[in-house]
């Protein structure tokens, strides 16, 4: 009986097969019933300590995770770019109680992840391991020692691996990219170099985390295999005792918008691609109104799908690459809109148009019906997908709180997804995408490739970078046999030679600094020794120096303070015009680095070492000889801070030539001198330099 | 008092048992006609599938003349089919809110689609289609060659130490094309015909040498009756599947070089000749590369990184591989640290392990350490139709994807030890020092 029913099955199915009709495969198949799409819950809470827990239980695997997160506005490093990061690695290398290689032997024998960083922590592991991990966890975030001999260790890891970035183009396109969007003044702007990390100090590092690692302005997101009960009591008993205290808020003002399209470039020898990037600031922040709308016109252009415009244009029609893609980041603080490849150097420029040519047609034609249809297909699929992580509900809830958001924002994402229109894309396209402001960073060969790119720029010029971002100094070797101090001697030539300069017994200039309102600045000097330095403000002297030969004194605000020891010596040379010719009697010493340009002209680049060790790098021009620029690093109340000074417009004035304007940055600032009478051998008297 | 002092031991013992928590991930498996091999897995918890195809061909297959193939057939067999037009593979996948990609291997070429599930019919559509009669124009043959050049130049020419792999494998192997890179010569791949495109469709294209494996929200029986609709009627393959029986032979001395390029920073490689995967030596040899770099306090990070402070990074990783494959063990030096300096703590480490038992609480570490990465790795739908195709490719045994845990577990210290003196010597390796080329200062 068995074996009969047995061949009795095979032979039906052998008849299924033979009778199934062929399958027409010209037709596409159609999708079943859509599936609805559920959110998962989250509970959420805040301790006695103001620390907010959000809690996505998920039982599905028996692991649970741990993200702290401290929301803190973003901070300007300056010439001590790095610490920040410092602090948030070094919380688990030592605390109170324990070594790095005790806490990671502890993490490891569990074999649980736990890493920290400069805005928190993130430790997963198996259920049952889930105290041993807060145990370690809580002590890394609570009880940091911030070890020296770790923090000396990092440090020179960190400039080991800054040294390996400088070959890598895709970080030199992400330095140079941000250094131009924002600002190497902007703290999503300023680069962290081998100087700035050699700067940091323990001290440093406490400071940040003292100030910032607090739970009144945190967030712990605990996801998986837990009740929200348990997390209650586990977050009580490991971040309960983390005390609270006020946090300072930070601002910073929006980054500017280029007034045309400006190609910057970072040279990297030996590149055989070229990593291109069209960005510029946008002012876009998590969640509002137009993020949906900007984010399905990002996806038209370039955002995720293999469809996008970019894709389909650079890398299926033309070739020129293995993928472009675009991407609209919001940001509380200043969001910012990037499109980029990778493509081999001889089609860098054919690229830049195509990357133009769809971002303007983005911004001038309503999109088909088609492809927003598509588009919201791709992005209602890409929403339903991201659910299969648990991490997504957490990060939901955690992005809900952070910004304020409404509590059913991911809830009806789908509905605001599908109430956008072709019109409301084209209308976020023409606010926030900047085909005719853009830069347009570029990593790559220079020889090969940089000239074919000044058509892109508004001014008709490409800007060299170096691979942090600041001015690109491309130094050619000096002529067999210069030396630092010939090209200073000609220089003192240039400016009209000893014998004219011997001649010049004293000096008075005047010129004015438009800082919105008018600052007048008088400067003189005399016998070679003695100077004063005015500024007024509508008639009121804010500022005085002056120097008598042996003395000085600064008053300031009815203030008045004698000059120290460093400061006289400054004087004792700024007071000089021959201070160049003699630079031996000075004790100074000037080095010829090679050949640079500045302002896109040849300068010789001459180190120039004081007596008492400060240096300044000084470029003085091939074809004239004159002085055009120069930098070096001063020691202020607000830390050290590089001083560029540039000088131009040199005019003669009886046998001399002093410059007419000197443009000045410290820091962040930048002022303007233009001079508006100069005068050589003045009457002026001994008294005018009085210091009493 | 006393049963709650019973249910604490209880929770323990459960608690304390590695496999007592993992959740089997179950699965059904069966061969049509043709010689496809299909597995189901069933899970409801978001409404996605994976739908994934894995064909039994990587560059091991490749003509010598041809290297590459394997790769490039992978970029073309998304240009279309009979009744799928050019560009619109991924039309269609993206349409349907879906992602697709693919990969290659030395051993295996890797397509799936992750699609809303109501969408299932539309995926075996696709891969059907890709299966039966994929149509590649000229102009798709023309876009692909330059597209992968390029990313050839974006992910091995123009990266950090992109060239290591390469470098490494070529001197390795001498007699197996494991020898070969993946991505193969553009010289190949400039020289290949429409013949070789036709002649390798029909070799290895063919239903015998894939595994079909769908994971997610599925009806299996519903599945099944799709199944037999789009992919029944694919006829089998005629012609015979070549499989490379080169045998590497044992190496009898070190071989040593050094590559000059644009990185700045030395790199060190180390790269010994292993059994190949699923064998019993194999997952020694693996635990034996945890013991070295799983983790912070593993020996090298310890030893070459933290204490000595000679390495940015430091790692070694087994490349496991159907044939006999290799394990790497590299550094990345510190700014101005000598690359022999750096090697020669490598070595100390390496040594040790033959002259000394790691301890039992390293050994407890390593089995915790496993046990949370098998719990870690099935996480995704297209994580476990992926694994499912992979252990039925190379091993014969879906089931694996359960079980295979325990042949780690079951390694032993002295096993490990065996298999540091084995198979760690000088004779059994390529040693090679990545530096950077002075003479790149000053061609810029």
């Amino acid at each position: 009986m068995k074996s009969f029913k047995y061949t009795l099955l095979i032979a039906i199915s052998a008849l299924f097969v033979a009778c199934a009709a062929p399958v027409d495969r010209s037709i596409v198949p159609m999708p079943a019933s859509a599936p609805s799409i559920q959110l998962g819950d989250y509970s959420s809470f805040t301790l006695d300590n103001g620390l907010k827990v959000i809690v996505v239980q998920n039982n599905k695997l028996p692991r649970v995770s741990y993200q702290l997160t401290v929301d803190r506005d973003p901070i300007f490093e300056g010439d001590k770019a790095g610490y920040v990061s410092m602090a948030g690695d070094l919380l688990k290398k030592g605390t109170a109680t324990k070594s790095k290689a005790e806490i990671d032997q502890a993490v490891d024998f569990i074999g649980a992840d736990l890493s920290t960083y400069s805005s928190g922590a993130y430790g997963a592991a198996l259920t049952k391991h889930t105290d041993a991990l807060l145990e370690l966890m809580a002590d890394v975030v609570l009880n940091p020692a911030f070890p020296q001999e770790e923090l000396d260790k990092l440090k020179k890891q960190t400039i080991s691996g800054l040294a390996s970035a400088t070959t890598d183009a895709n970080s030199i396109s992400d330095n140079i990219s941000n250094a131009m969007c924002y600002g190497l003044d902007h703290p999503y702007g300023e680069p962290q170099t081998e100087k700035s990390t050699e700067a940091i100090t323990r001290d440093d590092l406490l400071a940040y985390y003292n100030t910032f690692f607090r739970p009144n302005i945190s967030y712990l997101t605990i996801v998986g295999d837990i009740t929200p009960e348990a997390a209650k009591a586990q977050a009580e008993k490991y971040f309960g005792a983390w005390k609270q205290a006020e946090v300072p808020s930070m601002s910073y003002e929006k980054p500017a918008i280029p007034d045309g399209n400006k190609v910057c470039f970072a040279p990297l020898s030996g590149a055989v691609q070229s990593v291109i990037n069209v960005t510029f600031p946008v002012d876009l922040k998590p969640g509002e109104n137009d993020a949906i709308a900007a984010s399905v016109m990002n996806s038209v252009l370039g955002g995720g799908v293999f469809g996008g415009r970019l894709m389909q244009n650079l890398r299926e029609d033309k070739a020129f690459t293995y993928g472009a893609r675009s991407s609209m980041s919001p940001d509380p603080v200043c969001g910012s809109f990037s499109a980029y490849a990778s493509v081999r150097n001889e089609v860098t420029d054919s690229s830049i148009v195509e990357f133009l040519y769809e971002i303007d047609r983005l911004a001038s034609e309503p999109i088909e019906d088609s492809t927003l249809q598509f588009i919201k297909n791709n992005m209602t699929g890409s929403f339903a997908r991201s659910l299969e992580s648990p991490q997504t509900i957490a990060r939901f809830a955690l992005n809900i709180e952070r910004y304020g958001l409404p509590k059913d924002y991911y809830a009806s994402y789908l509905t605001k997804l599908e109430a956008v229109t072709k019109e409301d894309v084209l209308r976020v396209a023409r606010k926030f995408l900047r085909p005719e402001n853009a830069y347009i960073t570029v990593v790559g060969n220079k020889d090969e490739v940089a000239e074919k790119l000044e058509r892109f720029s508004y001014d008709g010029k490409v800007k060299f970078l170096d691979i942090y971002g600041r001015d690109y100094v491309d130094l050619a070797p000096a002529p067999e046999g210069m030396t630092g101090k010939d090209v200073v001697l000609n220089y003192v030539k240039a400016i009209g030679g000893v014998d004219a300069l011997a001649k010049v017994k004293s000096t008075s200039m005047s010129g004015e600094m438009d800082m919105g309102q008018v600052i007048n600045i008088t400067q003189k000097t005399k016998d070679n020794s003695m100077m004063s330095l005015e500024m007024s403000m509508g008639g009121m002297v804010v500022m005085k120096q002056v120097f008598d030969g042996k003395a000085g004194v600064v008053s300031q605000m009815g203030q008045q303070m004698p000059m120290g020891e460093d400061e006289i010596a400054q004087m004792k040379k700024q007071s000089d015009l021959l201070y160049e010719a003699k630079l031996d009697d000075y004790g100074t010493t000037a080095e010829l680095k090679g050949i640079g340009t500045f302002d896109d002209k040849a300068a010789y680049v001459v180190e120039m070492t004081e007596q008492d060790g400060s240096l300044s790098t000084v470029y003085f021009s091939v074809e004239t000889g004159l002085k055009v620029y120069e930098t070096s690093t001063e020691s202020t109340p607000q830390g050290d801070m590089t001083i560029a000074t540039t000088y131009k417009e040199y005019m003669d004035v009886k046998g001399v030539k002093f410059p007419n304007v000197i443009s000045q940055t410290v820091g962040p600032q930048s002022f303007v001198i233009t001079y508006k009478d100069i005068q050589v051998n003045p009457k002026l008297k001994n008294s005018d330099f009085s210091v009493n | 008092m006393k049963t709650r002092n019973l249910f604490v031991v209880l929770s323990m013992l459960i608690g304390t048992s590695a496999i007592g928590q993992l959740k089997t991930i179950e699965f059904e498996e069966y061969d049509l006609k043709n010689g496809l091999h299909v597995i189901l897995h069933e899970d409801h918890s978001t409404p996605i599938v994976a739908v994934t195809v894995m064909y039994h061909v990587g560059s091991k297959n490749e003509n010598p003349e041809r290297t590459g193939m394997a790769h490039f057939f992978e970029h073309l067999l998304f240009e279309g089919s009979e009744n799928i037009g050019r560009g619109e593979f991924s039309r269609y996948v993206e349409n349907a809110g879906g992602v697709l990609n693919a990969n290659t291997s030395n051993d295996r070429t890797f397509y799936y689609e992750v699609l809303p599930s109501n969408q299932l019919e539309l995926g075996m559509w696709l891969e059907s289609e890709r299966m039966l009669h994929a149509k590649v124009a000229n102009e798709g043959i023309e876009t692909q060659r330059e597209v992968v050049k390029e990313e050839k130049r974006q992910r091995v020419d123009n990266q950090p130490y992109g060239s290591l792999l390469s470098e490494t494998m070529s001197r390795a192997y001498t007699e197996h094309p494991y020898q070969w890179p993946v991505i193969g010569s553009m010289e190949h791949l400039n020289a290949a015909q429409e013949a070789d495109f036709i002649d390798f469709y029909k070799t290895f294209y063919v239903p015998n040498n894939a595994v079909l494996s769908i994971a997610g929200d599925i009806n299996i029986e519903e599945t099944k009756k799709l199944i037999k609709k789009y992919f029944s009627g694919i006829p089998r393959g005629t012609q015979e599947i070549p499989r490379p029986d080169i045998i590497e032979p044992a190496k009898t001395a070190e071989v040593r070089d050094t590559i000059l390029g644009k990185d700045q920073l030395p790199m060190i490689v180390q790269a010994y000749n292993i059994p190949a995967q699923g064998t019993e030596e194999y997952y020694a040899v693996d635990m034996l590369n945890q013991v070295l770099s799983g983790g912070e306090s593993s020996r090298l990070n310890r030893a070459v990184v933290d204490e000595k402070e000679l390495a940015l990074f430091a790692g070694a990783f087994s490349f496991g591989l159907e044939d006999p494959g290799v394990t790497l063990a590299f550094s990345l030096a510190n700014m101005g640290v000598a690359p022999e300096e750096v090697e020669a703590a490598m070595n100390e480490e390496v040594e040790r392990l033959k002259t000394e038992l790691i301890s039992d609480e390293e050994l407890q570490k390593l089995k915790n350490q496993i046990e949370s990465n098998f719990v870690t790795a099935n996480a995704s739908m297209a994580g476990i139709a992926e694994s499912l195709a992979n252990y039925h490719m190379y091993f014969g045994e879906a089931n694996l994807i359960n079980t295979e845990i325990n042949r780690y577990l079951a390694v032993t210290k002295e096993e490990i030890m065996d298999a540091a003196k084995k198979y760690y010597t000088e004779n059994n390796r390529v040693v090679l020092y990545f530096m950077y080329d002075e003479s790149l200062e000053s061609s810029n």
